[in-house]
């Protein structure tokens, strides 16, 4: 028996858009991979309709705790959680979940734009299609159009739909990857350092992209560019490693403003104000 | 002042001599892989030379029954129906009705009962041949051997590799004989061996790259093993389909078991199934490397979407692989094509004249051919083994060539 996240979803559209909806909530959070503890008793409430911004230093398990959101990380030999992810009151961890829904509503993009090796097209269509889409050609045409609208990228290859995702440029391949996302209809969107392989001008595109799309989606963001995070986000989590082990924390989360102006923890306020990390 | 400081980069002087002494070191490496690649070449230019001097070149016939005291005219002059008269006036009653009732002879072609006409009544015999170098370089010495030890006989250039040869069937004269069985023998065996090992061997590789835990020990030892038996000496293989598909499970591959009554279990089926057994852990094994090979972020990518593990490899995985996957099915199926000691061992016929026609008939595949008349004593025998290695070598680079092909288009649909 999956759990049914469908129901929930046209809620959300009911829901008035208050603002302190929370999305997905993390309650005591644990990550093991194996013997190793990768992070430590994690607790946080992801509004909806926001932009909510991990940062930290290097290995500090940002990305592990991103790739926890959309059970990612059940792809990696020995990984095992504890605790709890709620979406809509349902542990994502628990034993009858079926992962597959999991990443279903809740999308990610990856660091580097990893489009498939087929058309725009198909690029777009391809998650619609194998999540058992219902309706005519004229449908998903339409859901694609939709979709590259969606992603500021329609006006740049409606006329090249049938070539290679490869053949575009880095920052479009990018917003691709966001298209494809958003063209299964996800509440959340996860994106794990999306524009660290992109120049600045590409960079600004997609964050004028993030702006755009969280009127309709929940995106959390891991960053290590700490401008960035500024910029964009209105919620920021700091993470830093668990005293003395290797196992990363969350050890502030609050308003974006706060944290880069009046962060409560002394180590906060060194890592935005650049002295260390 | 020294040329450079202890225990820092040479400088001046001594850092030009450096520069030319790694520069020196890596010319004499890429002379090493100059030679290592012209003697791949020369080894190659030796090996077909070897082939088409043999398949080519001057032999000399004797005729036991002079043409003259069978037709007043030269056998090339005279039409089909008069071949056909002479035959049936110089061979018995029985042979001739023998030969109507195999295929009669108003159904068969000229050149056909000219071949008849030449084998049957001339009794043509080829007593010498000579090798294309020799043909071409020393005719004077050839005639005057010829003129020696057979002075009846009748020079001709010859090419051993003819339509005929093509499209005979076996024959105990090398003159007559084809390799129309064998090559129809090999295909056969071709065809079925890859419909049987490509889907298991596929199969296997995926279930082994993208489903098995790789951190157990059993599936550590059984990856390990499959490379192992990679490289088991053929007649091993041809040892267990032995024991195996022809004598344990002869029910089935003699085809008793669907009604087929004139065979026992040394048919097509069980060379093919011998075959695919040796193929499948080359197939896996390569197989196995071009899954590896796609990047995981398609994978993640396809996941991240909410696409099921089979969804991911049947849409990005196995199309991403399969340029590889197709490139080591290439190089295990040749490998089969040119295998001869699992066949001998298994026991496929050295002298058939019928076609094979299903899974359950007996057969004979071209390097069978090509061993069995290598080991023959008549010389022209050797002749025809260098024109049946040809017809081998050709259609090995035909199978090739479509695979490749194949191959590329696979690939450019895909990026």
């Amino acid at each position: 028996m999956g759990l049914n996240l469908s129901t929930v979803v046209s809620d959300r559209h009911s829901s008035n858009g208050a603002t302190d909806n929370v999305a997905i909530e993390t309650r005591g959070l644990h990550i093991y991979y194996g013997a190793f503890k990768a992070i430590h008793d994690v607790s946080l409430k992801i509004k909806s309709r926001e932009i909510t911004a991990i940062i930290g230093p290097s290995g500090c398990g940002k990305s592990t705790i991103l790739r926890a959101f959309n059970r990612m990380n059940d792809f990696v030999s020995g990984a095992r959680a504890e605790g709890e992810i709620l979406m809509h009151g349902r542990n994502l961890y628990a034993p009858e979940v079926d992962p597959v829904e999991v990443r279903r509503r809740i999308g990610m993009v990856f660091q580097k734009p990893n489009p498939f090796p087929k058309s725009i097209y198909e690029n777009i269509s391809w998650g619609a299609r194998i999540n058992g889409f219902r309706g005519n050609k004229g449908d998903l045409d339409a859901l694609v159009e939709r979709s590259l609208r969606g992603a500021a990228l329609w006006e740049e290859v409606k006329d090249k739909l049938n070539q290679s995702g490869y053949s575009l440029s880095g920052g479009q391949q990018q917003r691709l990857c966001i298209a494809r996302t958003i063209a299964i209809s996800p509440e959340i969107i996860l994106m794990d350092e999306p524009c660290s392989a992109l120049d600045p001008i590409a960079t600004l595109k997609i964050e004028e992209l993030m702006q755009e799309l969280k009127k309709d989606y929940t995106i959390i963001i891991v960053t290590h560019n700490m401008q960035q995070a500024a910029r964009v986000s209105d919620r920021t989590a700091m993470m830093m490693l668990y005293e003395g082990t290797r196992a990363g924390t969350v050890i502030e989360f609050d308003d974006t403003n706060t944290i880069f102006t009046r962060p409560k923890d002394k180590r906060t306020e060194d890592y935005v104000s650049g002295r260390f990390g | 002042m020294s040329a450079h400081t202890p225990g820092g980069l040479p400088e001046g002087q001594a850092a030009t001599e450096n520069l030319r002494g790694r520069h020196r070191f890596g010319l004499a490496w890429q002379a090493w892989f100059l030679l290592a690649t012209c003697i791949g070449i020369i080894g190659l230019t030796a090996l077909l030379y070897n082939i088409v001097d043999r398949a080519f070149g001057y032999m000399a016939y004797e005729d036991k029954v002079a043409v003259a005291t069978v037709s007043d005219r030269p056998l090339d002059e005279l039409s089909q129906p008069e071949l056909v008269a002479i035959l049936q006036k110089k061979i018995s009653k029985g042979a001739f009705n023998k030969l109507d009732k195999e295929q009669p002879f108003t159904s068969r072609s000229r050149d056909d009962v000219y071949a008849l006409v030449v084998e049957r009544v001339i009794q043509r015999k080829v007593v010498e041949t000579w090798s294309l170098t020799e043909s071409l370089t020393n005719r004077a010495k050839i005639e005057a051997e010829l003129a020696e030890d057979h002075p009846q006989a009748t020079l001709e250039f010859r090419s051993w590799l003819t339509v005929g040869f093509l499209t005979n069937p076996m024959s105990s004269q090398a003159e007559y004989a084809g390799v129309r069985t064998a090559i129809l023998g090999s295909l056969w065996l071709i065809a079925i061996t890859i419909l049987i090992a490509l889907p298991i061997g596929v199969g296997a590789a995926i279930y082994l790259q993208e489903y098995a835990d790789h951190g157990t020990w059993i599936n550590r030892i059984i990856e390990t093993n499959i490379y192992n038996l990679a490289g088991v000496p053929s007649i091993v293989y041809g040892i267990l389909g032995l024991a195996i598909f022809v004598r344990a499970l002869e029910a089935f591959s003699s085809g008793a078991l669907f009604g087929v009554t004139d065979s026992n279990g040394r048919t097509i089926i069980s060379a093919a199934m011998t075959m695919a057994l040796l193929i499948l852990p080359l197939i896996i094994v390569n197989a196995q490397e071009a899954i590896k090979a796609v990047p995981d972020s398609l994978r993640q990518a396809a996941y991240g979407l909410g696409a099921t593990k089979w969804q991911t490899i049947w849409s990005h995985v196995l199309p991403n692989a399969l340029p590889g996957i197709l490139t080591g099915s290439i190089l295990a199926v040749s490998r089969a094509i040119g295998e001869t000691a699992p066949l001998i061992v298994i026991g496929a016929s050295t002298f058939i004249t019928v076609d094979p026609d299903g899974l359950f008939s007996k057969f004979t595949a071209l390097p069978i051919q090509i061993y069995n008349w290598t080991s023959r004593p008549q010389g022209e025998f050797r002749n025809i083994a260098a024109a049946a290695i040809l017809v081998l070598l050709l259609m090995l680079l035909t199978l090739n060539a479509t695979a490749i092909g194949l191959r590329n288009r696979f690939s450019r649909r895909l990026y």
